[in-house]
């Protein structure tokens, strides 16, 4: 019993990176520049089939492929703060303020990226299979697949490496101000739009190197961004709006209730009972584990 | 909507419901399309309900799960118990309230984006939960099987809501589209719309004049939730069939928001005229796309919404009252004074 325990323990923090290493990057979106990106998952969908053409077409390693597509994710973020929400908050300042508009413009953006995917690239389930991809790591009776254990490194360090820029850099400071308050920073010379459309590219980039990292074990379809969104949307409401070790933590955690309550009571009661923990925290602690943010 | 409007716009409404009682009787021989006008109903409907919350300025992302509760709750009670589904309706409208007040009493106090992924959550929970669930205590839910609705006389018992051919399904669709529209419109008459208004623009301000936001967006989320209901079981009667798997899904939850948006979310004629536009494009799309280009109807409908947000944030619905004005003042071109087009956005 301890071993099956200690087993889903472990098989729960693997997982539990990968939602933190998507929940990183939505946490910069959704805690700074307030934006309920419901295309979040399509970023990732995007990257990964991005990682998976690069690979299929020119034998590229995910791993590598990373150096190609985070900036071309970076800028892509840039690219939809820029031309998509931006009008919408200029517009903002004369209407109403109406954070639901964005809202339901990135659950558009979503449609068209996930069904643009599905009509391109069919429905089919694509996997990426590299030499390495089967690699482990045994523990006694743990078996630890490598390319997992990789991925819940790089979440970790992802979380650590952001929570570094937002604190000590000259753009962190920028970036926390306006998350902030938007008018106070701009009245203190900061370029608000500028800001917030690094912070999506950032958030867009992190999202990406998971993905990329996410490759060699994980399958892309065009369905596979909004179940992942919702379940980053849970674990950045849980980890405290705005704060990226909380995201991390929140993340983990996910994974192994997931993991273990999936020993005892079956899969799906598993699953929901992860979506009961948010309208918990919603109704109880809107401010989440860490929260930096009132509410 | 003032003065000499008021009785062209009543004499517009007269006209137009004219042609929609012989709608039926033109196209008898064309059965598709008589479904293609239920279903405008029944979206049209759907999401007037749905809008009602989005008049007091919240936005909701679970209301497929009214929909399955209406339906489940009216068609468990006719399998099992056999309650005619027309007393049926209203036990599922209750059901549904009493859901919405678990949902809408903790989160509608909150500001910000809360409410909205509050539904959706809950939304997916039932969803899981009852595609799940073989039995509920004594209630016989058939997990993902879903209900298909017995057949009593060949489905020709109009005591049950059931009716042979789709004439009378496009009578009732329409009579709670009709109702339904005529309510908020009646609604936004009273005081309590003019809450609703105070709400949605500017939060601070009308709490500070002493209107209580939470519980007046509460009273919208719950009268939208029953009215919702009742369409899930018009929903379940005329497929004769529900299940959870689409009867609560996130992506019915989803079509219902977007034809509110589109027509125009917080006001009142926007999702009639949403779904007048909507759901005959993505009928007619997949009847003749079918599957050869799997996802391409969706991603015309995304594009639409991003396009409707991006340049139209009140929607079609002004863009259509101006072109009615324009039209009414054509014909009736004798008429002394014009209103301004915005006068008829509400």
């Amino acid at each position: 019993m301890a071993e099956t325990l200690i087993s889903a323990l472990v098989a729960g923090l693997l997982v539990g990176g990968l939602y933190a290493v998507v929940a990183i990057g939505l946490s910069l979106i959704f805690g700074i520049i307030r934006v309920i990106n419901f295309a979040h998952g399509s970023f990732l969908m995007a990257s990964m089939y991005a990682g998976f053409w690069l690979w299929h077409l020119w034998g590229i390693d995910p791993y590598l492929s990373i150096i190609i597509v985070v900036p071309l994710a970076f800028l892509g973020g840039y690219g939809v703060q820029h031309f998509l929400i931006r009008p919408m908050f200029q517009r903002e300042r004369t209407y109403v303020v109406e954070p639901l508009g964005v809202l339901l413009l990135m659950a558009g953006l979503d449609m068209v990226m996930a069904n643009g995917a599905l009509l391109f690239f069919k429905s089919d389930f694509r996997a990426v299979t590299v030499l390495y991809g089967s690699a482990a790591i045994r523990l006694g009776f743990l078996t630890i697949p490598i390319t997992r254990l990789v991925l819940l490194v790089i979440s970790v360090f992802l979380a650590f490496g952001l929570s570094w820029l937002l604190s000590r850099t000259e753009l962190g400071n920028g970036i926390r101000a306006v998350g902030q308050n938007r008018e106070a920073a701009a009245l203190c010379g900061l370029n608000v739009y500028h800001i917030f459309a690094l912070t999506f590219g950032l958030g867009c980039a992190v999202t990406a190197f998971g993905g990329c990292a996410m490759l060699p074990f994980y399958f892309v379809d065009p369905s596979m961004g909004l179940p992942l969104a919702i379940k980053s949307f849970i674990i950045v409401v849980l980890g405290g709006l705005g704060s990226i070790p909380g995201a991390l933590l929140a993340g983990l955690m996910i994974g192994v209730v997931e993991s273990v309550g999936g020993q005892f009571v079956t899969a799906t009661s598993a699953s929901i009972f992860s979506l009961i923990i948010f309208l918990f925290i919603v109704f109880f602690r809107p401010k989440g584990l860490m929260g930096v943010l009132e509410a | 909507m003032k003065q000499r409007s008021i009785s062209f716009n009543w004499m517009a409404v007269a006209f137009v419901l004219a042609i929609a009682m012989i709608i039926p009787f033109v196209l008898e021989k064309h059965p598709y399309y008589v479904h293609i006008f239920i279903l405008v109903f029944l979206f049209g409907y759907l999401s007037t309900a749905w809008g009602l919350v989005g008049q007091s300025g919240q936005l909701s992302f679970g209301h497929a799960v009214f929909v399955g509760l209406g339906g489940y709750t009216s068609t468990i009670l006719f399998m099992d118990y056999g309650v005619t589904p027309w007393v049926g309706m209203f036990a599922g409208a209750i059901v549904a309230t009493l859901f919405g007040l678990i949902i809408g009493y903790p989160t509608l106090r909150l500001r910000g984006p809360y409410f909205a992924l509050s539904t959706l959550v809950f939304g997916l929970i039932l969803q899981t939960y009852v595609v799940n669930t073989q039995m509920l205590g004594p209630i016989n839910l058939r997990g993902a099987m879903g209900l298909l609705l017995p057949l009593k006389n060949g489905g020709d018992a109009p005591a049950v809501f059931q009716f042979a051919t789709k004439t009378p399904y496009y009578f009732i669709a329409l009579a709670m589209m009709v109702s339904v529209v005529l309510l908020s419109y009646l609604l936004n008459r009273t005081r309590i719309g003019s809450y609703w208004t105070a709400i949605r623009s500017d939060q601070e301000a009308a709490e500070s004049l002493g209107i209580n936001a939470g519980r007046y967006r509460l009273l919208a989320f719950l009268l939208s939730c029953a009215l919702t209901a009742l369409g899930g079981t018009l929903w379940a009667q005329y497929f004769h069939y529900i299940n959870a798997e689409r009867g609560m899904a996130l992506s019915l939850s989803i079509e219902i928001v977007l034809v509110g948006v589109v027509g125009g979310w917080q006001t009142v004629s926007g999702p009639m005229i949403g779904a007048m536009i909507i759901i005959p494009i993505s009928e007619l799309l997949r009847a003749q796309l079918g599957g050869g280009f799997a996802g391409l109807h969706t991603l015309i409908y995304g594009l639409i919404l991003m396009g409707v947000i991006l340049w139209l944030p009140k929607g079609l619905n002004p863009l259509v009252m101006r072109g009615l004005k324009w039209l009414g003042d054509r014909l009736w071109s004798t008429s002394p004074s014009v209103r301004t087009p915005e006068d008829s956005g509400r």
